[in-house]
């Protein structure tokens, strides 16, 4: 067997291998092993080894890419796209968008979140209102939601000399506001990171064309 | 669109019947994998890329359809056969009684179509205006 020849089923191997990732390893070296085994078959068919003969063969077994499509479809296997540009740039600019430019960054954050078609509908809401505006967005909300607690707002009656003569306080922490509080902002400053993971994991391949059967049609 | 649709529509019937053809092959007999495929890719249209029956074995075989044995060759490396398992037999009978309802029923209001020339012409004047 020539040198070049056994250098051309390899990379062949080495291709399917890599789009067979995503697989259960099980099911992706039974595959392996199988195309393997055709081709060494095959090979031994041809009367004489050529480049041209194993060409030939490796061009009848068809691109590595359709395999593994099929092999996902076969197997119920989601298609995963991996992350590009506006992807991570989405990822990045929603939580810390707004800390780098302030609203804008964010804004910019959302509008590659809705531009990418990666993520549904759905998806794109949660990365958009989880919370908006990302870190800064939950630390303006914290400070609202904190207000009456940390500044209690008196109010004081005067009388016609203008002597005050009551002072009524509201606010002030309650312990039971205390603790809200405490969850309140705990919520907040982790919301920002838990949706951008659940958004990373939910990172989908863009929908294929019409012909979802690229090596039967 | 509706041919882009109707594309789809062959290539999903195609990949859905394949794996009872593939069956259908296997209640002949045993058979190693590339002589399957090659067996497929003489009917025309079924297969066009050879690697892509490997998943469908792979699948079949976890589903316990059919089952593989290794044997000699007396010509190259040992060959990995493929068998019928009793499963893969019931699942093809099945496969056969309501692939043969539906070809009937399709075939039913489609060769009726065309021995009614009337109805064929109305129907053709109809289709570009809703197209």
């Amino acid at each position: 067997m020539a040198k070049g020849n056994d250098r051309l089923v390899d990379d062949y191997l080495g291709r399917l291998e890599k789009e067979l990732r995503g697989l259960p390893r099980a099911r992706r070296r039974e595959l392996l092993d199988e195309i393997r085994e055709h081709i060494e078959e095959e090979r031994s068919q041809l009367d004489i080894e050529g480049e041209a003969g194993l060409r030939n063969i490796l061009d009848r077994l068809g691109e590595p890419s359709d395999i593994a499509a099929e092999a996902r479809y076969r197997f119920g296997v989601a298609e995963k796209k991996r992350a590009g540009a506006v992807e991570v740039g989405a990822l990045i600019l929603l939580p810390i968008g707004g800390i780098v430019i302030p609203v804008v960054g964010w804004i910019i954050g959302v509008v590659l979140l809705w531009v990418s078609d990666a993520w549904s509908t759905r998806d794109k809401l949660i990365g958009t209102l989880v919370p908006p505006g990302g870190f800064v967005g939950a630390f303006f909300m914290w400070v609202v939601a904190a207000q009456p607690t940390i500044a209690p707002t008196c109010t004081k009656v005067f009388d016609a000399q203008g002597q005050a003569v009551s002072t009524a306080c509201s606010g002030g922490g309650t312990s039971v506001g205390d603790v809200l509080l405490i969850v309140l902002a705990v919520a907040l400053a982790i919301a920002p990171m838990v949706t951008v993971v659940y958004l990373a994991t939910r990172i989908r391949r863009r929908r294929q064309a019409p012909d979802l059967a690229p090596s039967l049609g | 669109m509706v041919a882009a649709r109707q594309d789809t529509l062959l290539a999903q019937m195609r990949r859905g019947t394949l794996q009872y053809c593939v069956l259908a092959l296997l209640s002949q007999g045993e058979r190693y994998a590339p002589e399957l495929v090659r067996a497929l890719g003489d009917v025309d249209g079924m297969v066009t890329s050879e690697g892509t029956i490997y998943p469908l074995l792979s699948r079949i075989r976890k589903d316990g359809l059919v089952e593989t044995t290794w044997r000699e060759s007396a010509t190259g490396p040992p060959r990995r056969y493929y068998r019928l398992t009793t499963a893969g037999h019931t699942a093809l009978r099945v496969f056969i009684d309501e692939w043969n309802t539906f070809r009937d029923g399709v075939d039913h209001f489609i060769q009726g179509g065309e021995a009614d020339g009337q109805g064929q012409r109305s129907l053709g004047r109809r289709l570009p205006r809703s197209a």
